[in-house]
């Protein structure tokens, strides 16, 4: 192994040394110390994705890969699996909890950098078992329930991926995902592409394979379900740009993945529209939102892989803003109890307000950019179909996220518990905040950043 | 840089008035009061400065004079947005207006108790991003603030509004964002298919050769956004609920302000950057603006609520804007630019006039409203005074306006001039009946004793003798719309010949 290897393989090996340093620590030591060990190791994964972002790409045989999507990548997942830990309210006896945000954190990193089908579904499989491990640790029957159908609908998931892969190994006897170029455009093939759209779509929660999104988000602890939100869709995202810059077997692949990302933004606004829970609600926007990127990439716009990128950049402070609120009310928060939250939580119910916005795409919110983005890429691939299901979404969208944004200021006389939140989940929710509002107004960094991944 | 302060100093104002009463009781209201007379002072610096010096034609080629300010510098340089702003002499009216109304109603609700802070920055914040509007000159900024717009108003009659305010504000937010989503994609498509880069300078591209075909599209685009805020029938469905239950301030400002920015983008944009369009679509809106002017009228005489009544008034005024605009000869754009400002003086005024009676009687339903000649004589003076600018009495401002954009449809087509005269004469119908309901007979169940106070009166003086004076001696203000209703007209006829 070269110095070069090591430092491409350094954000996965800081983030392996973090999570065997804390599950050490876990049984005995101080459950502070434990998350703040644990929050080292995606701190330094994030600082090094970050300083390496203009770096020449270079492979590392034959699994992974060290290019500007895999570090931009690594970089958003470790900066979600950060912030969550911060949040990450551990049910009694849990201090595995931290440790287990890592290893998250840890296969969202190994998803980023795959570009070969084993490293693809270990990624997968290590997002999966570690998301499934949080969701039962609070032990009641929501979480119970949520993990039960995370377990076996990502099985299902998991198997198609599985034969997706072998069937284009039987054409090809190539692993690597690169494989598919070239590959013709046998049945094998193309029934292959399609499993494999299954596959991911299981994990991108699009529509028809998304109904464990809304039940996760539920009945998961709020940091889980923000992780699985935010930074396993980063991750699958690296995967899909990937693919789609090996030309897949066509139409199969461009039209599927219209076609369920259409699906997705219809049928996810949709259902939210009538969503009493907040956490249900942030469940649905979120298959809206997975339909959002999965249009914008099946679009083949040459402005794809940057504007997914970005748009799932700027959807991640909304998410983890609103998740970060929802944890500090705790249990599953409904309109009622989010009614006046701004008068008596001034600095969660504007945190959740200005979240709202930017998960609305009204300006001088970050989701405002995304929407451009969204829009840009569109209209830049001519896709006027997408483009108009992009419309009509983002109009149905406004109504549910209006509605609990009129409730936060809704005047109330009930008494209500105020919501309990520590210095370090107000911080988190000030920075959230801060930059939902200063890259809605100056979005440069956030651009050259995500420009600096692009080839 | 002075250009960038209009926009600026009030949005720092509610920004700091917001938190201002965490350090020094009640001083929320100044901090917004001194943050909109500075920018009511730069904006007058700015204004001179432009008509001593001629004016900064720097930058715009073939527009030597027209253009009294320029400011232009980047923004996201990577996303091709630039901060690009101009000032003619039709957005220095309007930008007046905004700042006039803003410091208006910050001194009518000087005494509200209730989330006081939140409320001046929201006042302060309409009054930002409106000027954002009327001198964004990058497409994309323009967007920007025309979807930021929306927030406060929301915000404004969500919390301090009547009955169900809360539907009403989601109503007001999803109608004029749906149809600012037309906006949007219209701008984004302009944005990203220019040949040298991205770029949204409006001068850029009104210079553009794009196709008619596409130019319809693109304009059909934009006017979805305008038509929805001005508003015309049958796009009007948010603006008598938003009316009636916003406060009585942001009813003032949704009627002096933001439907004006509708009229604004409506007035500015078609002509200068989609003739070809404005030309096959302009047909089309010389028939909504004749359907919505008598539509307007009609249903407000069957109004029972005053202000509900007022804000059918205003769908028929601003449909008589959209004739104007859509007229596009010399006379009936600059007859649509005065109604502009005499709708925002008259509306704002009769909003303020029925807010003060709701304020001490709980009603305004004019079947139980009356007498107030004889408890009130203030209120019936100033209540004649508007009552005869909102029928279009000559010697008001509404009646030059109204006069002139008839004037223009006798050279458009006939039957449009006399639509409109049909829709005046429908005026007098709703204004007499408010005003006989109101001011005359015997006081019925609601009996208003106290009469304005000068914290009202005041406010309403200015409105008032602005009415009387832009009717009596327009001169001035014709000569400020000029420039831009000539650049318009020579838009529309280049295209004509």
């Amino acid at each position: 192994m070269t110095p070069a290897d090591l430092a491409a393989l350094a954000p996965l090996i800081v983030l392996g040394l973090a999570i065997v340093v804390s599950m050490l620590l876990a049984p005995r030591a101080d459950a502070v110390l434990v998350r703040f060990v644990a929050a080292l190791g995606p701190f330094a994964a994030m600082g090094i994705a970050v300083m390496r972002l203009g770096a020449p790409s270079l492979p590392v045989p034959a699994l992974l890969v060290d290019d500007g999507f895999a570090r931009l990548g690594v970089a958003l997942v470790a900066a979600t699996g950060l912030a969550c830990l911060i949040f990450l309210r551990p049910a009694q006896p849990a201090r595995e909890g931290p440790p287990l945000m890592v290893l998250a954190t840890l296969g969202g990193a190994v998803l980023a950098m795959a570009q070969h089908a084993a490293t693809v579904f270990l990624g997968l499989e290590i997002i999966t078992l570690s998301l499934l491990a949080m969701t039962v640790l609070p032990r009641s029957n929501a979480s119970l329930e949520a993990a039960y159908k995370l377990l076996i609908l990502g099985a299902i998931g998991a198997a198609a991926l599985l034969l997706g892969f072998a069937l284009a190994y039987a054409q090809t006897g190539d692993l690597s995902l690169g494989a598919w170029s070239g590959s013709g455009s046998g049945m094998l093939v193309r029934l292959g592409a399609a499993l494999l759209l299954a596959g991911i779509a299981f994990k991108f929660s699009l529509v028809p394979f998304h109904m464990w999104t809304p039940d996760l988000f539920s009945g998961a602890p709020p940091a889980v379900a923000a992780f699985a939100g935010v930074a396993s869709k980063v991750a699958v995202a690296v995967v899909l740009i990937r693919l789609a810059a090996t030309p897949m077997p066509e139409p199969v692949w461009s039209t599927g993945l219209a076609a369920i990302g259409m699906a997705s933004i219809l049928l996810g606004n949709i259902q939210a529209l009538r969503q009493p829970s907040l956490v249900r609600m942030l469940g649905y926007s979120a298959v809206a939102h997975s339909g959002y990127v999965a249009v914008i990439l099946a679009s083949g716009a040459p402005l794809g892989a940057e504007a997914a990128l970005f748009y799932l950049a700027s959807y991640a402070p909304g998410l983890i803003a609103a998740f970060c609120v929802a944890a500090g009310i705790g249990g599953t928060p409904m309109l009622d109890d989010l009614r006046g939250l701004i008068w008596r939580s001034p600095i969660a119910g504007a945190a959740l307000a200005l979240a709202l916005l930017s998960l609305a795409g009204l300006p001088a919110s970050v989701g405002f950019l995304g929407k451009f983005y969204l829009f840009t890429a569109l209209i830049e691939a001519q896709a006027w179909a997408l483009l108009a299901v992009a419309a009509v979404g983002s109009a149905l969208g406004l109504y549910f996220y209006m509605v609990f944004m009129v409730t936060l200021f809704r005047r109330d006389d009930t008494p209500r518990p105020i919501p309990q939140f520590q210095t370090a989940d107000t911080i988190l929710l000030l920075a959230a905040s801060g930059m939902i509002a200063a890259l809605g107004v100056n979005p440069n960094p956030l651009v050259n950043l995500v420009r600096l991944a692009l080839p | 840089m002075t250009l960038g302060a209009i926009i600026l100093l009030p949005f720092f104002g509610g920004l700091v008035a917001l938190f201002a009463n965490l350090i020094w009781p009640r001083t929320d209201r100044w901090v917004a009061l001194v943050s909109l007379v500075l920018g009511m002072l730069a904006l007058i610096f700015v204004t001179a400065e432009g008509v001593l010096t001629g004016g900064s034609a720097a930058g715009i080629e073939g527009e030597a004079g027209r253009w009294l300010a320029l400011h232009r510098s980047d923004w996201a340089p990577s996303l091709g947005v630039q901060i690009l702003l101009a000032m003619d002499g039709f957005s220095g009216v309007l930008l007046f207006l905004s700042l006039g109304l803003g410091i208006l109603t910050v001194i009518l609700s000087w005494n509200e108790t209730e989330k006081s802070a939140l409320l001046m920055a929201a006042l302060c914040w309409t009054v930002a991003t409106s000027n954002g509007v009327f001198l964004a000159f990058d497409l994309l900024v323009f967007a920007f603030f025309w979807e930021l717009m929306m927030v406060p108003a929301f915000l404004m009659i969500a919390i301090w509004g009547h009955g169900t305010r809360e539907a009403t504000a989601i109503k007001f937010l999803i109608f004029n964002t749906i149809a600012g989503l037309g906006l949007l994609a219209a701008v984004f498509y302009l944005g990203s298919t220019g040949e040298n880069g991205v770029t949204f300078d409006a001068f850029v591209i009104a210079g553009r050769d794009i196709s008619p075909y596409v130019q319809t599209w693109l304009l059909a685009g934009f006017a979805l956004a305008f038509m929805v805020k001005l508003p015309v029938p049958p796009f009007h469905a948010w603006l008598p609920d938003a009316h009636t239950q916003a406060p009585t301030v942001g009813s003032i400002l949704l009627a002096g302000l933001l439907l004006k920015t509708g009229a604004y983008g409506l007035f500015r944009f078609p002509a200068m950057l989609f003739p070809d369009g404005f030309a096959v679509l302009a047909p089309y809106g010389l028939i909504l603006g004749s359907f919505g002017t008598i539509y307007g009228a009609l249903v407000a005489c069957g109004q029972t609520d005053a202000k509900r009544l007022v804000a059918y008034t205003s769908v028929a005024h601003m449909s008589v804007v959209l004739m104007g605009i859509c007229g596009g000869v010399h006379f009936s754009m600059m007859g649509a630019g005065i109604v502009m400002v005499a709708h925002a003086f008259s509306a704002s005024a009769l909003f303020l006039l029925i807010g003060a009676i709701y304020d001490r009687v709980g009603t305004r339903d004019i079947r139980e409203l009356g007498g107030l000649q004889r408890n009130a004589p203030r209120f019936a003076a100033t209540f004649a005074l508007f009552f005869s600018a909102t029928l279009a009495m000559p010697g008001t401002a509404n009646f030059l306006g109204e006069a002139l954009v008839i004037t223009g449809m006798f050279q458009v087509n006939w039957v449009y001039a006399s639509i409109t005269l049909i829709s005046l004469v429908i005026s007098v119908v709703y204004a007499t009946r408010l005003f006989q309901r109101v001011v005359f007979g015997a006081s019925r169940k609601a009996e208003v004793k106290q009469d304005l106070t000068w914290r009202e009166l005041g406010p309403i003086l200015v409105l008032g003798a602005g009415t009387l004076f832009f009717g009596l001696l327009p001169q001035g203000l014709m000569v400020a719309l000029d420039p831009a209703v000539n650049a318009a007209v020579d838009g529309i006829r280049a295209v004509q010949k």
